[in-house]
């Protein structure tokens, strides 16, 4: 039996008094795609911080058993650097010295053109575009994706799509928090729901029903 | 150890480039620099105080309030697009991401020094031909300890909501100890005073060095926890 490449035990997370979700349990094996879905506020972001190690969680232990990538919120590069040298710091602080290794991941987000440029003229689709690239410099076993198709237009979303498939088959593990169940119901093994502190799932994903995601999702919502 | 000498140079060059490419620190920290030195060189009664009486004070108050604008930015360049998560999620130590920002904010202020050097000389008039490895050796001395826990300050206010007037109210307190040290010393090197009579404050910097240094690598580690 595959062992998990993330394992996240009876974790807790409080930020002061208020409690963001308890005893939550969630483990990822190599080729899975979690997709996590809840409500806004319901701590979707912090379960994936929690989960890359960025923060501790007040209760649980979470195991990871390889490098991890995140795509959060933010870029995580530096507006005075160029696409290029904000992939080139990543890769020199990972201990990447691979030629070629940037124009890859320019070419595979379709920034090949834009390299030479400061992201500080980025809009907002290319610079999730980079955040992608950046999350993926090391290739990592362990891909934590928050918002992955944000600001993304169709076909910045279709590259992404088919970035989270070829890498789920070479036997990443990946969770992603989504608002956009229709898109990403197209990638995902198995769907958990975020919903009043508590996660529900992950339950396997049928492609052919993606409409039993958001019917789910809204009863789970109607219930809270 | 290859890694982690990497680590540090890497952030180094990359704090160089962004304040090579936007100048936001330095041309205020410049700008500064001349103002302080040239309001207290006209401020002072020429005919009741000599300008060497006030140099030494001169010169390092406009150091510590310049170097004050570059550590300032350290950290809120890490904290513009969330910059420092990326360099957490790392394998990089702790650690070699503090001696790597500190090595950024020391090559700033030597650069803001280096350029207030020439300044300091033309507005006080003195001349430092025979006493510059003194006067390279208190600068180098002091900067490092002020730098060290400025350092470790500016990781710590961060993530406080007034961050850039955070900094000065805690930072002042820890640079007296040091400040005042380089300021007996250059008082000494410009009155060219013998090096037996700037021993003491020599040593008391170095113990300062080494104490800021340590406690600020050891600290940083904590700062970066929530």
């Amino acid at each position: 039996m595959t062992e998990p490449l993330l394992d996240a035990r009876e974790v807790s997370r409080r930020f002061g008094y208020r409690q963001i979700f308890r005893r939550i349990s969630l483990s990822i094996k190599p080729g899975e795609v979690v997709a996590l879905i809840g409500p806004n506020g319901a701590g979707k972001t912090t379960l994936l911080r929690v989960m890359a190690g960025l923060l501790k969680p007040t209760e649980g232990t979470v195991d990871r058993r390889g490098t991890i990538g995140l795509v959060a919120h933010h870029s995580m590069g530096y507006d005075a650097l160029t696409a290029r040298e904000n992939l080139a710091f990543a890769a020199r602080l990972w201990g990447i010295d691979q030629p070629g290794r940037i124009d890859g991941l320019l070419d595979q987000v379709g920034l090949s053109k834009w390299g030479e440029e400061r992201t500080a003229i980025f809009s907002r689709g290319m610079t999730q575009r980079l955040a992608i690239a950046r999350a993926l410099v090391h290739d990592p076993e362990i891909l934590l994706l928050d918002e992955p198709l944000n600001s993304l237009d169709e076909p910045g979303a279709q590259v992404v799509l088919e970035l989270i498939e070829e890498l789920a088959g070479r036997g990443r593990a990946i969770a992603l928090v989504t608002h956009q169940f229709e898109r990403i119901v197209r990638v995902a093994t198995s769907v958990a729901y975020l919903v009043g502190g508590t996660l529900v799932g992950p339950e396997l994903v049928d492609r052919r029903a993606p409409e039993a995601v958001s019917a789910k999702y809204r009863r789970l919502l109607a219930g809270a | 150890m290859r890694d982690y000498t990497r680590a540090v140079f890497a952030i180094i060059a990359k704090d160089a480039t962004v304040e090579w490419r936007t100048k936001t620190a330095f041309l205020s920290a410049m700008v500064f620099a001349v103002l302080v030195l040239s309001i207290l060189f006209f401020a002072r009664d020429p005919t009741a105080v000599s300008s060497l009486d006030i140099a030494p004070g001169a010169l390092w108050v406009t150091f510590t309030f310049a170097a004050m604008l570059g550590l300032n930015r350290a950290f809120l360049l890490e904290r513009e697009n969330g910059a420092m998560d990326g360099l957490l999620l790392t394998p990089v130590p702790r650690s070699a991401i503090f001696v790597g920002k500190m090595g950024g904010n020391l090559l700033f202020v030597a650069l803001v020094e280096l350029i207030s050097i020439p300044l300091f000389v033309m507005f006080y008039n003195v001349s430092l031909a025979a006493r510059l490895p003194q006067l390279i050796a208190v600068t180098a001395m002091a900067t490092v300890a002020f730098v060290a826990v400025g350092t470790l300050l500016s990781a710590m206010v961060v993530r406080t909501r007034f961050a850039e007037l955070m900094l000065p109210v805690l930072l002042l307190p820890f640079l007296i100890p040091p400040v005042v040290a380089a300021v007996q010393i250059t008082a000494r090197v410009l009155a060219e005073r013998p090096l037996s009579e700037m021993m003491g404050w020599f040593k008391l910097l170095a113990a300062f060095d080494i104490v800021f240094c340590v406690l600020s690598v050891l600290l940083f580690e904590v700062t970066l926890d929530e």
